[in-house]
């Protein structure tokens, strides 16, 4: 049973369509990944799913909602870039939109200080928001998205703007996260996808073009390719390899070298043999794994 | 009715954190001061001043109590209304401008609680500043001109605050029309200069404008008694709010928060 | 000048001069607290210390930064 169901969903700016009649279902308990590079209609998607902004066509449906029921009781949304009342303290804010989702006082509160507690910020519950550092301030945006126990959570490039620690943060607290509820984010950057999501939903110039389980989207848009990186320069490596049987093409890029193989298997004996005769420095070796921009060259060309 | 009170107190909250509850009333009691003490020391400040010829007999009248009132009166309605249309130019646009009011947004809350939340909390603020400096002046006018019975600077507070609640309402419309609050303040400013112009030019059928509620408010002070005009008045004064506010809501529906 | 002073009622004018103070502390408590105004920070502090009544109200209105 999908949690929400969206069909043909259009959205236009000044006439120039920026989701093009999109469909997807998302099913309940799933941690989704909205992936695609910047401009893509991400965040656009996003805003309409959690009625920030009106579609120009298509339904969304929401498990068990009536049609005209306001969708945005049943969804949390944190947006790219959260803006809060810096006047307010954390604990605040928190009451504050929980009261807006309509908890009575005494819920509120003491859901705000569960919250606090569960996203680890209990501790500046009473510092003014202005204060915080980048990562809590998203910490406490998941918290606000999430006040009114919202069955889809919904986050937009909930760690592109943070550094290295706010990321690891916020990655191991959506880890957790998609334990408890269904989860929807938008990324332009695989690792984040494939660091917590289970499924992919891929965009692409307002449409979605693939989408499905990360292992099924992999497989099916493996690439023969084999990636070799060494640990100095070299020369004459690319002579060698090319010569071997399996292998179609190469690029070579500083140390690294890209090999198309006509069977990945084959290629892999192939190579591995040569290098260890030859004694490379060989110091990575990955086979068939696509980048974000292997995958959406295939699948745009497609 | 539970989400319109949070947002009305998170208002309040934060004129108290900007110091709002402070600085609106200080600036409406400085206004309702300054004419009458400048109008009582007028003599003895030309004449400290000096330079006229020795035989220029200078005589200015004391005018009555109620014209002081009612220069009290013209000064909220020019500095008044300007300060009242900077202090708010930022209300809604502001959050929509910084991205703040999509936090709010996003919850389930109507777009009609934000708007009349807002507009609320905004009169109650300006509502409690005119009546502490129109109290200051009433004060030194009946220290300095003469006496106002309290009835009469009742009348004056009661209509002249619909004025106020007009202006506030022209700032709220055009909050959720535009992003900028530069562009909101000035725009509220040349409306509300608008409204008098048209008023004058069209004197003899618009007897209700809301530019008139002063003409009428001295009517009441100097003849003790309401004319007829004011309570036509009034509810013009009022529909138009109304009209305004739903206004507001309408186009801040309709208006996406993009 | 010093006979205008002296026909002054000193009582009416204080309450006004405490208003104004009032009105000076307040804008100079938010001006210290305020990591950001509109513009430099230390022109808002003289525009508060030396222009009397307006110098606080400009500050308020101009000077902070809401957010």
């Amino acid at each position: 049973m999908p949690i929400i169901s969206v069909t043909n969903l259009l959205k236009k700016f000044d006439g120039h369509p920026v989701v093009n009649n999109i469909s997807f279902k998302l099913e309940k308990g799933t941690c989704v990944a909205l992936l695609g590079p910047n401009g893509a209609g991400k965040t656009t998607t996003l805003r309409m799913l959690s009625g920030l902004i009106r579609s120009n066509g298509g339904n969304i449906t929401f498990e068990g909602l009536e049609k005209t029921a306001d969708i945005r009781s049943e969804i949390g949304y944190l947006p790219q870039h959260p803006v809060f009342h810096n006047w307010m303290t954390g604990k605040e804010f928190l009451v504050y939109v929980a009261k807006l989702a309509d908890l009575d006082k005494r819920t509120a509160a003491k859901e705000a200080d569960r919250l606090l507690e569960r996203v680890g910020i209990s501790d500046a519950k009473n510092r003014r928001i202005g204060k915080y550092s980048g990562g809590m301030k998203q910490r406490l945006g998941i918290a606000q998205a999430m006040i009114h126990q919202p069955k889809l959570l919904i986050l937009d490039e909930p760690v592109s703007a943070l550094d290295p620690i706010g990321r690891r943060e916020v990655l191991t607290l959506m880890e957790e996260l998609k334990l408890e509820t269904t989860l929807l984010f938008s990324t332009h950057i695989l690792n984040d996808a494939e660091e917590v999501s289970d499924e992919l939903l891929l965009m692409h110039k307002g449409d979605i073009v693939e989408s499905g389980s990360l292992a099924e989207v992999r497989q099916k848009h493996k690439v023969n390719k084999i990636d070799l990186g060494f640990k100095e320069g070299f020369t004459g490596f690319e002579q060698e390899i090319k010569a071997l049987p399996s292998v179609l093409n190469l690029e070579v890029d500083k140390n690294k070298i890209s090999v198309i193989v006509t069977d990945t298997d084959i290629g892999r004996e192939e190579l591995l043999r040569l290098i260890q005769a030859k004694g490379w420095p060989l110091d990575k070796f990955v086979v068939g794994r696509a980048t974000l921009e292997d995958l959406f060259m295939k699948v745009v060309q497609e | 009715m539970r989400q319109w009170i949070t947002v009305f107190n998170r208002e309040m909250l934060e004129y108290w954190r900007n110091f709002k509850w402070i600085w609106v009333p200080v600036i409406f009691i400085l206004l309702g001061v300054t004419d009458p003490l400048s109008t009582y020391y007028l003599p003895q400040i030309i004449e400290s001043v000096g330079g006229l010829p020795e035989d220029a007999t200078f005589d200015i009248p004391t005018p009555p109590p109620a014209d002081v009132l009612m220069m009290s009166l013209s000064q909220y309605s020019q500095l008044g209304v300007l300060v009242v249309a900077l202090m708010s130019m930022g209300l809604i646009s502001g959050e929509r401008k910084s991205g703040a009011a999509e936090l709010v947004l996003v919850k389930p809350i109507r777009y009609s609680t934000y708007v009349t939340a807002k507009w609320a909390a905004t009169s109650v603020l300006v509502l409690l500043s005119l009546i502490v400096g129109l109290l200051a002046s009433w004060y030194y006018t009946n220290l300095l001109f003469g006496e106002i019975a309290f009835g009469d600077l009742l009348l004056t507070l009661l209509f002249y605050s619909l004025w106020l609640f007009y202006v506030v309402s022209i700032s709220i419309l055009l909050n959720t029309m535009f992003k900028t609050p530069g562009l909101v303040g000035f725009l509220t400013i040349l409306l509300v200069i608008l409204t008098s112009i048209v008023t004058n030019i069209f004197d003899h059928i618009l007897d209700w404008s809301p530019a008139q509620l002063s003409s009428y408010i001295n009517i009441v002070l100097t003849e003790g008694a309401i004319p007829n005009e004011l309570w036509g008045t009034t509810v013009v004064t009022v529909l138009l709010i109304v009209g305004l506010l739903t206004l507001s809501i309408y186009t801040f529906r309709a208006r996406e928060m993009a | 000048m010093a006979e205008l002073f002296e026909t002054i009622n000193w009582g009416l004018i204080a309450p006004i001069i405490v208003i104004q103070l009032i009105l000076m502390v307040t804008a100079l408590i938010d001006w210290a607290r305020t990591e950001n105004t509109n513009g430099p920070k230390m022109m808002w502090l003289f525009i508060i210390l030396l222009l009397n009544i307006i110098g606080p109200i400009l500050y308020f209105i101009f000077g902070r930064r809401n957010d």
